[in-house]
């Protein structure tokens, strides 16, 4: 399962690091990131990752692999 | 050896959660609002809505402000109000409901001494939910119960509970949940009765005049339009006012920073964060960045982790100023979780190294103030194991990997072990992780290569010696449990006796907090004795065990104890005492006591064969199944010939004898035989031969097994009179004689042999006396699986002439002792029928239906229906109880 996970503001490469699974692309006051996503298990662990550092997530989309 | 802490003392668990630790009490604290807490009333007002609704949450992301809005709130009510940080739900449904207990006790309302405290960390019974929940609800006044963090519980199991208790409880408790995500509770439910108090993120939010006045506590004045920006830029959300405001306060010109920050598109907290950590100095970013791996500290643990001595005045200040750390009371603090999040990636990013080196001091720092679980967290995140193994044997904890409450938290954790570091710790707790899985041939080889390390080790005077003691018990420990499953007494006694020796050294606090470990060993001592036949040196040290004062974490050993000496009576032939002992360990399993190991099997095991004696047999295959179904694979070599003994005396019973040969062929390996379990086994194969009329080979059988086992002797004396040879049989049973302590399942057996020798010999006078004494003895204990075996010669016997010849009466209630004779009998509606009465009269006797009905010349379908109708008159359903009722009725 290959995910993308779309974050409001850009992230720091400090913050960044705290994905280690995943690439990102930093757009215009928003962040990507995206990469390979193992089950549910960890998508879950994801988003509260997300949660708490403070990211508001705008879009969470599987990607064709 | 005496089992620590066995003088009857109670056992100290009220303050004290289900795995042993203390309470910790910031758990119980409600946080202090910094001093520039800025109270919303429109937020309050809507909160005071909670007194009205059973339920109310608060949802909101991390940093809301959600948790001090709880608090404020929570601290101007009159009504008690219990506070609760679920961190704890992590740890299992049992620690949760513990805590909470706890927390509902600290607030005034008294419940734990009433409702009692969870037995066990995983999970809490039914019973104990049902009496809290009664108790809160004859309250006048409600409770307020607050669970801060409630995304912690993920267990839909705890959430199940928690609505149970919220539902019986009624008027007498307020729920109030903050928490970051949705709880799992039918909310839907609640709102659509109106019984639910929300407050959303939208409404945590800030509003630009409430953000100017936040500001202008921090001294910050702002116009509308620049608060109205800010509360754009930051959606009004809690944390990002706070750090903004921090940061600006810094700044010689707080508006050209504001406009910066509403122009820089990093994601909030990162960049406030970034901004208020380096405006700090640099000792004071090293301490937060390396207390960033705690979830809570100390000023002196914090020192330990930064090797300097000034984190009290840094920790104090940083309080004062309202950046990143919240006080807890007691001197602990913590950091802001979503602070402590993006500084633990700061921490990264900075000193990637740094991290395991932090999580090593911080384990040994918690190791030496006491608190095992979360040094042993803490070792295991710095993947040191040589660190998290001497903490577990050091602190001679290694019996709770196999004492039920923390096992399976324990097992959990050193599974992450790999095969490195080589220690005699690490062996040693790699030996009790594989023996605790019964996987003997890998746990006694990791064992005897830490045993190795150890006597290298014991010469050199490197380490502290309390340490070496312990490691030297937990070995000594280890080695009677391998004893024990291979079935080799002299290993176990020579580990007891070294135990014995190294004990002295060890400090009497360790043996105090940890009486598991020697109660354990003396079960494994016991067990191996037992098997070895050493049956009052066995009992020695089971009752031990069993009459020290029973903690909950010496329950599990008492049980196994308990069930070793049921075996020992039944093996001596006392089904009633076997069955009292057996039954105690069954009714303490099911007070939701930790999970039963083999002690419970063996019981079950006892049980069934008690019930074979009674000739409850449909009982006894019931008892069996649920012995063989235990969770462990056949443990040691004592409860598997057990299972063989009891199988095969089922399928005796009920006629199978190849079955029975079959199961009592089936080899235990063991390192020394066991003169019980062979007598045992070789007395089912020869009454299978026997019931086969193979007499000569069950006598061959029974001469070959060594020592005068009584079952034995009985066994042969039969098989001998079966192949004609009166005099032998005699012989045999007389050797019987000089052996003391036998039960009457011996006895009964012997005695009707001897009544049937002496019917041979045309004595019926003293065959009538003996099987009348025969009776008398059985009747005590219920035994009647020895007159059905005792074959034809016996129903032919005019039984009704012996005076106190009487059955022993019939089965009663399953899983009762109580007689049904107790019960207040139901009144004879009906006279009986002569007819009815003489067949009462032949039933009394012993005589089938089909005797009866040709002693009475009439057709057995006739006997029947009059059985049928005496029945229905004494209201009885069996055979045995009809002539019970009879007799108590004096119609015979």
């Amino acid at each position: 399962m290959r995910y993308e996970i779309r974050v409001d503001g850009r992230m720091t490469e400090t913050l960044v690091k705290a994905f280690p699974e995943l690439d990102h692309v930093l757009m215009a006051g928003q962040t990507i990131l995206f990469g390979a996503v193992v089950d549910e298990a960890h998508l879950y662990g994801l988003l509260a990752r997300c949660q708490s550092l403070g990211l508001r997530v705008l879009e969470m989309r599987q990607m064709p692999s | 050896m005496a089992v620590p802490g066995g003088n009857g003392r109670a056992p100290a668990t009220s303050h004290a959660d289900p795995r042993g630790d203390p309470f910790l009490r910031t758990q119980f604290a409600v946080p202090a609002r910094p001093v520039t807490f800025l109270r919303r009333d429109r937020l309050a007002g809507h909160l005071d809505e909670a007194l009205l609704t059973p339920l109310t949450v608060v949802h909101g992301a991390a940093g809301a402000g959600k948790t001090l809005l709880a608090a404020d709130w929570a601290s101007t009510r009159d009504e008690p109000v219990a506070w609760l940080t679920a961190q704890v739900a992590a740890k299992g449904g049992g620690t949760f409901w513990a805590y909470l207990l706890e927390a509902l006790r600290l607030a005034g309302v008294t419940t734990s001494a009433d409702a009692g405290l969870p037995a066990e960390a995983g999970r809490a019974d039914d019973r104990l939910l049902t009496r809290l929940a009664a108790e809160l609800s004859t309250r006048n006044t409600p409770v307020i119960l607050v669970v801060d963090e409630y995304d912690r519980v993920t267990d839909p199991e705890i959430a199940d509970q928690l609505e149970f208790v919220l539902r019986q409880a009624g008027h007498g408790m307020r729920l109030v949940l903050v928490t970051r995500t949705e709880p799992l509770l039918p909310l839907h439910r609640y709102r659509a009765a109106g019984t639910i108090t929300e407050i959303r993120n939208a409404e945590l939010a800030f509003t630009p005049g409430e953000a100017a006045a936040l500001l202008a506590l921090h001294g910050l004045r702002l116009t509308a339009d620049d608060a109205g920006a800010l509360v754009e830029r930051t959606r009004g959300w809690a944390a990002g006012l706070r750090l903004c405001a921090l940061a600006a306060q810094g700044e010689p010109d707080p508006r050209t920073f504001l406009k910066e920050f509403e122009a820089d598109r990093t994601t909030i907290a990162d960049f406030l964060l970034a901004e208020v950590l380096k405006r700090q100095t640099a000792g004071t970013q090293d301490l937060l960045l390396r207390v960033s791996v705690l979830e809570r500290f100390c000023p002196d643990l914090a020192n330990a982790l930064t090797g300097r001595t000034d984190a009290e005045r840094v920790l104090t200040a940083l309080h004062g100023q309202n950046a990143f750390v919240e006080y807890l009371g007691h001197a602990w603090f913590r950091l802001h979780p979503l602070f402590g999040e993006i500084l633990r990636a700061h921490l990264r990013v900075r000193s990637p190294e740094l991290e395991a080196e932090l999580h090593r001091r911080a384990a040994r720092w918690l190791r030496r103030s006491g608190s095992l679980g979360e040094a042993l967290g803490h070792a295991a995140a710095a993947d040191d194991w040589e660190t998290a193994a001497r903490a577990v044997i050091g602190d001679l904890a290694l019996g709770e990997v196999f004492s039920g409450l923390h096992c399976d938290e324990l097992s959990r954790l050193f599974s992450r072990m790999g095969p490195e570091p080589v220690s005699a710790a690490t062996d040693l707790v790699r030996a009790a992780c594989a023996l605790s899985r019964c996987e003997v041939a890998r746990g006694s080889s990791r064992l005897r290569r830490a045993a190795q390390a150890l006597a290298a080790q014991a010469g050199s005077a490197d380490g502290d010696p309390a340490d070496l003691a312990a490691t030297r018990l937990s070995c000594a420990f280890l080695e009677t449990l391998v004893a024990r499953l291979t079935g080799a007494p002299g290993r176990a006694e020579r580990a007891a006796q070294f135990a014995e020796q190294v004990r002295r050294d060890v400090p009497d606090a360790l043996l105090e907090a940890h009486p598991e470990l020697i109660a354990l060993l003396l079960t494994h001592l016991g067990s191996a004795r037992l098997w070895a036949g050493r049956v009052r040196a066995a009992r020695a040290a089971l009752t031990t065990v069993v009459d020290s004062s029973g903690t909950g974490a010496t329950e599990q050993a008492r049980r196994e104890c308990l069930g070793h000496l049921a075996l020992i009576d039944y093996l001596k032939g006392w089904p009633g005492r076997a069955e009292r002992k057996a039954l105690a360990t069954v009714t303490a399993a099911d007070q939701g006591g930790p999970p039963p190991v083999s002690g419970p099997g063996l019981a079950s095991l006892v049980l069934a064969a008690v019930a074979v004696e009674r000739d409850e047999l449909d009982r006894a295959q019931a008892l069996l199944d649920v012995a063989v179904d235990a969770r462990h694979p056949p443990p040691d070599p004592v409860t598997q010939a057990g299972r063989a003994i009891v199988t095969g005396r089922i399928l005796l019973a009920r006629g199978d004898t190849q079955a029975a040969l079959e199961a009592a062929d089936r080899a235990v390996v063991a390192d020394v035989a066991s003169p019980w379990a062979e007598a045992h086994t070789a007395s089912v194969a020869a009454a299978a031969h026997l019931a086969e009329s193979r007499p000569e080979m069950a006598v061959k059988l029974l001469e070959d097994v060594p020592g005068d086992e009584p079952v034995c002797l009985v066994g042969a004396a039969q098989a001998e009179l079966a192949a004609g040879r009166p005099e032998a049989a005699a012989e045999l049973l007389d050797r019987m004689r000089p052996q003391g302590d036998l039960g009457p399942a011996i006895t009964v057996r012997a005695a009707l042999v001897r009544a049937q020798l002496a019917g041979e010999d045309g004595d019926y006078a003293a065959q009538c006396g003996l099987v009348s004494r025969a009776l008398r003895e059985a009747r005590r204990e219920r035994l009647r699986r020895p007159f059905a075996e005792a074959g034809p010669w016996l129903r032919a016997l005019p039984l009704g002439a012996l005076a106190e010849g009487r059955l022993p009466c019939g089965p009663t209630r399953r899983g009762s002792p109580a007689r049904t004779g107790e019960q207040p009998a139901p009144p004879v509606v009906e006279e009986l029928s002569g007819r009815e009465r003489d067949v009462l009269r032949r039933l009394a006797q012993m005589m089938s239906t089909e005797e009866i009905a040709a002693d009475l010349y009439v057709s057995v379908n006739t006997v029947k229906t009059h059985l049928k109708s005496a029945y229905r008159k004494l209201g009885v359903n069996r055979r045995h109880d009809a002539v019970c009722r009879a007799r108590e009725l004096g119609l015979l």
